[in-house]
């Protein structure tokens, strides 16, 4: 078998020669991905269509591991090692500033003019934008949302709440009503890792706080995100939430929801699309609403997630690659995404309106509302830094073993050591 | 020296070369490189890179993380390990006196031993599953496995010590089929019951290979990694963060290399000086073995 892996190895490693002498002639791109889940995946049909369009030119894809943690360790060791193995790239949006920071990116400005972002989410947009410089055209995003049983607030004359208070209240009416042991009230993400820190930013955004405001400072309301961190330990101490959220992540918050086993439940779009699942128990029942408020903030501020599409620095086909980054990122382009049975939400506004994609996905005028209103995680390369340092402090909130002001007062005694690193 | 013994210790060199230049590449050129890295502050990404000293292991020394990585670790390595080798034992005991069944009883250790723990660590995420897992429905009881900081270590041991538990059973079964039924008949004839010919005669016997299983199982279990990784992501609270957990955290997640480094250098010590003082009393053990 090794030998079969060597002889591969140098044909690739000739191929690449090849490939390398090239001016003019044939190009071939490398589009680096994660694998996409779901029943349909659109990207082979939009290549294909690409390489019609720019005769001379074929593109390889060549899909990663749909863990956001493995894909990062491998752009980065494969970035920084300065490996021209692939040419376009995509990318979690939270990590666009760190790899153009790092000089991984090409500087998409010379083709990219600001205005060429404004039609797509701003919220998408302003992730793109790092320095005042273009390194990624957005092409799929993520919002956060809540979703709640239509059925079972009609039951009691209820409409979806606009307050986290309110939602409280109704959690409790509807479960002294239905005397269903079984039934929870309001499902999150509470385990320590990448989806606490969003759970915790909406609780923030919504109570007048932040993580980071745009002088980098941590925590500028810092009394603020302890009321909204208490709120959330309190969310479980009431039995609102139910004590295993402090271990859930998306998955093991959707199913019980989508088994009928809760009221409400804060996740991301594509849970519709199995909700509304022929086989699904609560088809039909489910309804989405904007998030909650807290006292001192907005409601219906979500954060938003998603994928950008970046070309690599190393590139030796920039041309090339640039065209293959627009067209994936164009209205026609996305709208393969809006495809019956892609899991996966376009970033262009105008997209959530056309006609056909509003039949394949009924519900995509309703997280256009909220897709417009919500924010990306703070826009800076050291996201993932600030990020694993927060994480462990929340989920010690939530876990009662630390106060929210102890917690926050750690982070941020850890995070001005490692950012005084940077300088 | 005559020419002879001169040509046989060039040969013999020529022997050793090229194993001594293999680990020389594969394991003391990138031992030192992270030796070195860890007196530097370097994060490519921030074009930081900049020699410190001993600045981080400063840091280190005050670091609560730290060293509460270093208890969960250590923890988590004396309990899975003790509770591994007293089980495997007892199972390997029970193997040698079934008669009907063994070699299904075999298979079923060896595929738990087998699964990669990636999917050992996804099978437990069910079992513990608060309301819907395997655990809580025989315990009658909704407990929060990998939720609650006083629990969701000891969830991590049991998951450990179901994974690896066949480990020492198999190798004790190995040693126990090597005995020879004479041994067994002796004890016999000097009127020894069942319990005196094990403290007596198997315990002794298995007294090498059960210091053998000890020393592989705790230098696996003080680099223990995708456990956690997977089902707990060192939560809550870092409850579960072991040391090595941190150092990637550190390393490939934040890219901190000379700091994630000077953990990497914590760790290989901590794990060198267990490593010595097993090498030592298997030493003493000597022929036995």
């Amino acid at each position: 078998m090794w030998w079969a892996a060597l002889v591969l190895a140098a044909a690739v490693a000739v191929g690449g020669c090849a490939e390398r002498r090239d001016g003019a002639g044939p190009v071939t791109l490398v589009f680096k991905h994660a694998k996409i889940l779901g029943p349909s995946d659109p990207i082979p049909g939009l290549l294909r269509e690409f390489e019609r369009r720019h005769p001379g030119v074929t593109v390889r894809s060549e899909p990663l591991t749909w863990t956001s943690d493995e894909q990062h360790q491998f752009y980065v060791i494969n970035l920084e090692g300065a490996s021209p193995t692939f040419d376009v790239l995509m990318i979690d949006v939270i990590w666009v500033p760190e790899f153009a920071q790092a000089g991984w990116l090409l500087d998409l400005s010379p083709w990219v003019a600001r205005q060429e972002l404004a039609p797509h989410f701003p919220a998408a947009a302003a992730a793109a934008v790092w320095r005042g410089r273009v390194w990624g055209l957005p092409w799929n995003m993520n919002v956060g949302v809540l979703y709640y049983r239509a059925d079972l607030l009609a039951k009691y004359g209820l409409a979806p709440p606009r307050t986290w208070e309110a939602l409280v209240a109704q959690t409790e009416r509807i479960r002294a009503g239905e005397r269903d042991p079984r039934l929870d009230g309001v499902l999150w993400q509470g385990k320590q890792y990448e989806g606490l820190v969003v759970n915790a930013l909406e609780h923030f955004w919504a109570n007048g706080s932040a993580l980071l405001d745009e002088n980098d400072r941590v925590f500028p309301e810092p009394d603020h995100a302890a009321a909204a961190l208490a709120f959330m330990r309190r969310l479980i101490d009431s039995g609102a939430s139910p004590g295993w959220v402090t271990a859930g992540d998306e998955e093991l918050t959707r199913r019980p929801f989508g088994a009928g086993h809760a009221i409400f439940l804060r996740s991301w779009p594509y849970a519709m699309d199995l909700f509304q699942a022929p086989d699904s128990p609560v088809r039909g029942r489910v309804g989405i609403a904007p998030l909650p408020a807290h006292r001192q903030g907005a409601a219906g501020v979500g954060a938003t997630g998603g994928f950008h599409l970046g070309v690599n620095r190393r590139t030796r086909h920039q041309e090339a690659a640039v065209a293959l980054v627009r067209f994936l990122a164009s209205e026609h382009g996305q709208r393969a995404l809006t495809a019956a049975g892609v899991a996966l939400y376009p970033t262009r506004v105008a997209l959530y309106r056309d006609p056909e994609a509003v039949r394949a996905h009924p519900d995509m005028p309703r997280f256009h509302d909220l897709a417009l209103a919500a924010r990306p995680r703070p826009v800076t390369p050291y996201y993932l830094m600030l990020s694993t340092t927060v994480q462990p402090e929340f989920s010690a909130v939530l876990v009662g073993v630390k106060t929210p002001h102890q917690a926050l007062d750690h982070a941020r005694r850890r995070l001005e050591y490692m950012l005084g690193g940077l300088r | 020296m005559t020419a002879r013994q001169r040509a046989d210790r060039l040969a013999g060199l020529a022997f050793v070369g090229p194993a001594a230049v293999t680990l020389a590449a594969l394991a003391l050129y990138p031992g030192l490189w992270v030796l070195w890295l860890s007196l530097q502050q370097r994060i490519p990404i921030f074009g930081v890179a900049r020699f410190v000293g001993l600045d981080h292991y400063g840091f280190l020394a005050t670091d609560p993380r730290f060293w509460n990585a270093a208890r969960v670790t250590l923890v988590f390595t004396g309990v899975s390990v003790a509770l591994e080798l007293v089980l495997g034992l007892a199972v390997a005991l029970a193997l040698q006196r079934q008669r009907a069944g063994r070699r299904l009883a075999l298979s079923l250790l060896l595929l738990a031993w087998a699964l990669p723990s990636v999917v050992t660590a996804k099978l437990f995420e069910w079992l513990y599953h608060p309301s819907a897992g395997l655990v809580n429905l025989l315990l009658g009881r909704p407990l929060n496995w990998l939720g609650d900081p006083s629990l969701a270590l000891l969830g991590l041991i049991l998951a450990d010590v179901w994974r690896t538990m066949p480990f020492v059973a198999l190798l004790c079964y190995a040693r126990l089929l090597t005995i020879p039924p004479e041994v067994y008949e002796a004890a016999r004839v000097d009127g020894a019951g069942r319990l005196a010919t094990l403290a007596s005669v198997t315990l002794p016997l298995l007294r090498s290979i059960l210091l053998v299983a000890l020393l592989f199982r705790t230098l696996d279990a003080l680099r223990a990694f995708d456990l956690m990784y997977v089902l707990t992501g060192g939560g809550p609270a870092n409850t579960t963060e072991t040391l090595t957990v941190y150092a990637y955290r550190s390393l490939f997640q934040t890219l901190q290399l000379g700091f994630g480094s000077a953990i990497g250098v914590a760790i290989f010590a901590l794990v060198m000086a267990v490593a010595a003082g097993y090498l030592r009393a298997l030493r003493r053990e000597g022929p036995a073995a």
